[in-house]
C-alpha cells in the first residue's frame, strides 16, 4: 500500500517541480477558454456514463464526486 | 513571407471569418449571402488589421514607428494616417490632463507585467521619467520631432483603431449587418434579419481561462481596457499595467477591467483607458460621461 | 478631474474620434440572460436483460463575479432482469422473490435472472460555487436521491487554489453520504439459505428465518486531491488521487450464491454477504489537446481497494470538427478488473463457507470495451444538439479451479452486451 501511495505522489511531485516551466502567459489563454477544452466539458454525459459503469463494474469515481447514490452496486 | 491563416465558416444565415492579428483572435460575423463576398470582406478586414499591426508594431524595423523612434531628435515627416493619430493622441492627452500619453511606452523597459513580483526601484523609474511627456515633443503637422531617447507607442489605441478602420472598408462594400471582434474590441453595424442581435463569445475578465460569456449586441462598439492579464503582484499588492506617465508608477487603486460602450471602438477604448487612469475615481468618471460601462474591481 | 471638464471630455472625445475616423453611429447593447440549461435523455439496453431510460436536466444560473448555482434533476426508470448470481443448470430452477411472495424461475441452461426490480429513481442535486479571493475558489453542494427501496443524501465541499499565473490549480474535495436501504421483504441474513416455496407448511417461517432487519445504512466519506496544469496554449492536464471509505451494509440483498453438489447441480442457494467496510483508492490522469480545431481527450484511471479489486480504465475521445458548427466524436473505452477476494462463481457442497462471499459478476474478473460515436451540432443562438450511440461488451473470466459435473456444459460467464443511446440538448 505504501509503495502505491509513493508512486501516486511521485507524478504529482514531478509535475509540481516542472510547473514553473510549463504554462502560458495570461494573454495566451484564448483557446483554453473554449468550453470544449475544459477538462469536464460535458458533465451530463460524464454523469450518465459514471452511473452506467458504476452499475456494471466494481470501480467507481476517480474524477470527481458522483452526486447521489443509487442502490445498484 | 509566411502566409497567415484565414478561415471562413458558414453559420446559420451568416458567415464567420477568423484569423489572428495583434496577438489576438479576430472574428468577423458577416450577414451576407454570397460566399465570395464573405471571403472578400474577410480578406479586406484581415489585410487591414495586419497592415495596421505592421505599421504600428514596435517590433519591426521597417515601419514609420521605427523611423520615428530612431530619428535621433530630428524631425520626421509623417503620413496622413499617422498625422491623424497624432492629432487624436494630442486631444486625448489634453482631455485626460496628461494621464493618457503615448510617449509613456519607454517605461516598459523597467516594468515587466508578467504576473510575477519584480518591481523596479524608484531610481530605475526616475531615470526614465525625463523621456516621458507629450509636452516634450514637437508636433506640427506634418513634422514630428521626438527628442532623443523618447518613443511613441500606439499600442493603447491600435486594436480599437483597427476595428474601426476595418469596418470602414467593409461598409464601402456592403450595407449588410456586420460585426468585428478583435480580441474583445467589438463593433457592429447594420441591421440583421428580424432584428436579431449578434451573440459574441467574450472572456470573463476575472478568469481569462474560464469559458466565455456571451454578449448580445445589435449595433455600436465595445472596448475593454484592463490589467487582468498583465499585472504584478508584490507583497500582496496588485500593480496594474496602466502607468501614470507623470510618476512612472502604476495608477493607484485602479480597477482590474473596464468595458465601455460607445459609437466607435476607438472612442470606447479611449473612455475605458481614461477611466482606468482615474484610479479609484473611475466609476465617477464613467457616470459623468453618461456611457454604458461594466467594471471589474 | 472636475465635473464640468468631464462632461466636455465625452463630447470632445466623440468629436476627436469622428475626425480620426470620419464616422458616427449610435449604440445599443444587451447582455445574455442568466440561466443556461443542458438536458439529455439516455436509453440503455442490455441484450435480454436490463433496460434503463434516464432523462436529465441541469440548470445553471450565473450570478456574475464568478458565482454560480447549478441544479440537476435526474429521473431514471429501470426494467428488465438482472443476473442473481446463481449458476445455470441442466434443469429449470426456482427462486424466491426478494419480497418472499412469489417465485421466479430460470429455464434449463439459462442464466438465472431476477426480474423483480422495476424501479424508478429520482435524484436532485444543487451545487454552489464562488471565489473567495483572487486565488481561491470554493464550492459546496447537496444531493438527494430516492427510489422504492433505497435513498441517499449527501453533501460535498471543495476548495481550489491557483498558482503560477493560473497555470496550476490545486484542489481538494470532501463528500459525505448517508444511504438507507429498505428492501421489500426485509434484508436477508447473509449466508443464510434461500427458502423456496415448494408448498411446505412452514415456508413462511423458513422465509422469515432468513430475514433480518427491515432496513440498514451505508456511510461514505470521499476525499479527492487534484492538480490541474496548463501545459501550453493548446494542452491541459490533470491528475488526481481519490480515497473513499464506505461502511455499513454493502451487500446486495437480491444476490445469491449457488451451492453445488458433486454433480454440479444446485443443492441450495445462499444469500451473499460482503464485508461491512470498503476502502477504495483511485489515481486518475487526463489530458486534452487541441489540434487545428479538433480536440483529443485521453484519460487513465488506476483503481484498487481492500476487497482485492484492482482495475485499469483507459478512455479516448477524438472530436473531429466537420466545420465550425458540427462534429463527429469517436470514442473508445477499455476496462479491466481483477476479482474481489471473496468472489466465487459458486460453492461446492462440503466446502467451508467463508465469512464473505458473492457471486455477483460485477465483482469478478472481467474486461470491457465500449466503442461509440457522437454527432453534435451548434444551432442558432448558441444552442447545441448531439446524439451518441455506443456499444458496450463485457467479458467475464473464470477463476474457479474446479468446475464440477454438469457445470462444465454450462455458460457460466456469459458476455454482457449493451447499447447506449443518448440525445442531448443545450439551450
Amino acid at each position: 500500500m505504501s509503495v502505491k501511495l509513493f508512486l501516486a505522489a511521485l507524478p504529482v511531485v514531478l509535475l509540481q517541480a516542472g510547473c514553473t516551466n510549463l504554462g502560458v502567459e495570461p494573454w495566451e489563454r484564448g483557446r483554453l477558454a473554449n468550453p470544449e477544452m475544459q477538462l469536464m466539458s460535458d458533465p451530463i454525459s460524464a454523469g450518465l456514463d459514471d452511473h452506467i459503469y458504476f452499475s456494471k463494474e466494481a470501480s467507481s469515481g476517480g474524477r470527481g464526486f458522483a452526486g447521489g447514490g443509487c442502490g445498484c452496486n | 513571407m509566411i502566409d497567415r491563416p484565414v478561415k471562413l465558416a458558414a453559420a446559420d444565415g451568416y458567415w464567420i471569418g477568423s484569423f489572428e492579428a495583434m496577438a489576438s483572435p479576430c472574428e468577423l460575423f458577416l450577414e451576407v449571402d454570397d460566399e465570395r463576398l464573405a471571403n472578400r470582406l474577410l480578406s479586406m478586414a484581415a489585410n487591414e488589421a495586419w497592415r495596421i499591426e505592421s505599421k504600428f508594431s514596435r517590433y519591426r524595423r521597417d515601419n514609420p514607428v521605427y523611423q520615428i523612434n530612431n530619428s535621433g531628435g530630428k524631425p520626421v515627416e509623417v503620413d496622413e494616417e499617422i498625422a491623424q493619430l497624432l492629432d487624436f493622441a494630442e486631444v486625448c492627452w489634453q482631455l485626460s490632463e496628461g494621464l493618457f500619453d503615448i510617449t509613456s511606452g519607454v517605461l516598459r523597459r523597467v516594468w515587466r507585467f508578467d504576473g510575477g513580483d519584480q518591481l523596479p526601484n524608484q531610481q530605475q523609474v526616475e531615470q526614465l521619467l525625463p523621456y516621458v511627456g507629450w509636452q516634450k515633443l514637437r508636433w506640427t503637422k506634418p513634422y514630428l520631432t521626438l527628442p532623443q531617447g523618447m518613443e511613441i507607442d500606439f499600442g493603447g489605441i491600435g486594436k480599437e483603431y483597427a476595428v474601426d478602420r476595418s469596418m470602414q472598408l467593409l461598409q464601402q462594400q456592403t450595407d449588410q449587418a456586420l460585426l468585428i471582434n478583435y480580441g474583445g474590441d467589438i463593433r457592429a453595424v447594420g441591421i440583421r434579419h428580424a432584428n436579431q442581435p449578434w451573440s459574441v463569445g467574450i472572456e470573463n475578465p476575472n478568469h481569462p481561462d474560464t469559458p466565455k460569456g456571451v454578449l448580445k449586441i445589435t449595433h455600436g462598439a465595445l472596448a475593454t481596457s484592463g490589467d487582468t492579464r498583465r499585472y504584478l503582484l508584490h507583497r500582496g499588492k496588485r500593480y496594474g499595467h496602466v502607468l501614470n506617465p507623470k510618476t512612472g508608477w502604476p495608477i493607484e487603486g485602479s480597477l482590474r477591467s473596464v468595458t465601455v460602450a460607445a459609437g466607435t471602438c476607438t472612442e470606447a477604448g479611449l473612455l475605458a483607458t481614461m477611466a482606468l487612469l482615474q484610479g479609484s475615481e473611475a466609476e465617477i468618471f464613467l457616470q459623468n460621461q453618461e456611457v454604458q460601462y461594466w467594471l471589474t474591481p | 478631474m472636475q465635473l464640468k471638464q468631464q462632461k466636455k471630455i465625452s463630447q470632445a472625445l466623440t468629436a476627436a474620434t469622428c475626425s480620426l475616423l470620419g464616422m458616427n453611429s449610435t449604440d445599443s447593447l444587451a447582455e445574455e440572460g442568466d440561466w443556461t440549461f443542458d438536458s439529455a435523455i439516455l436509453y440503455y439496453s442490455e441484450v435480454d436483460r436490463v433496460t434503463a431510460v434516464e432523462p436529465v436536466i441541469t440548470a445553471k444560473r450565473d450570478f456574475g463575479e464568478e458565482k454560480a448555482l447549478n441544479l440537476k434533476f435526474v429521473f431514471d426508470t429501470l426494467s428488465g432482469a438482472s443476473a442473481n448470481g446463481a449458476t445455470p443448470s441442466d434443469q429449470p430452477q426456482t427462486f424466491t422473490r426478494p419480497s418472499g411472495k412469489g417465485r421466479y424461475t430460470a429455464s434449463a441452461e439459462e442464466t438465472p435472472l431476477d426480474d423483480t426490480f422495476r424501479d424508478n429513481r429520482f435524484a436532485l442535486s444543487s451545487q454552489w460555487e464562488q471565489p473567495i479571493n483572487q486565488d481561491y475558489r470554493t464550492g459546496f453542494g447537496v444531493n438527494f436521491s430516492t427510489e422504492y427501496d433505497y435513498s441517499s443524501l449527501s453533501a460535498n465541499a471543495n476548495l481550489s487554489r491557483d498558482f503560477n499565473k493560473r497555470n496550476t490549480t490545486l484542489n481538494a474535495g470532501l463528500s459525505l453520504a448517508y444511504d438507507t436501504i429498505s428492501p421489500e421483504g426485509d434484508i436477508p441474513i447473509g449466508l443464510s439459505s434461500m427458502a423456496v416455496d415448494r408448498g411446505q407448511a412452514d415456508y413462511r417461517d423458513e422465509f422469515n428465518a432468513s430475514r433480518g432487519e427491515s432496513e440498514d445504512n451505508k456511510d461514505t466519506v470521499d476525499l479527492i486531491l487534484g492538480l490541474t496544469q496548463v501545459i501550453d496554449r493548446k494542452t491541459i492536464m490533470q491528475a488526481s488521487y481519490s480515497y473513499s471509505d464506505v461502511s455499513g451494509y454493502l451487500t446486495d440483498p437480491f444476490k445469491i450464491v449457488s451451492v453445488e453438489g458433486d454433480d454440479g447441480r444446485p443443492v441450495e442457494y445462499r444469500y451473499e454477504q460482503r464485508p461491512d467496510s470498503r476502502g477504495k483508492h483511485s489515481l486518475y490522469w487526463q489530458a486534452k489537446h487541441e489540434f487545428e480545431s479538433d480536440i483529443l481527450d485521453l484519460s487513465y484511471r488506476y483503481f484498487w481497494d481492500d476487497w482485492g479489486i484492482t482495475s485499469h480504465t483507459v478512455d479516448l475521445r477524438y472530436r473531429w470538427m466537420l466545420d465550425s458548427r458540427q462534429y463527429l466524436e469517436p470514442h473508445i473505452r477499455y476496462y479491466d478488473q481483477t476479482e474481489a477476494d471473496f468472489y466465487r462463481r459458486f460453492f461446492i457442497q462440503g466446502e467451508a463457507l467463508p465469512d464473505h462471499v458473492s457471486a455477483d459478476y460485477r465483482l469478478g474478473d472481467m474486461s470491457a470495451l465500449t466503442i461509440g460515436i457522437k454527432y453534435g451540432m451548434e444551432l442558432q443562438n448558441q444552442q447545441q444538439l448531439s446524439l451518441r450511440l455506443e456499444y458496450y461488451l463485457q467479458t467475464n473470466d473464470n477463476t474457479e479451479s474446479v468446475i464440477p459435473g454438469i457445470l462444465n456444459d454450462m455458460e457460466l460467464y456469459p458476455d454482457v452486451e449493451a447499447i447506449i443511446l443518448q440525445l442531448s440538448y443545450k439551450f
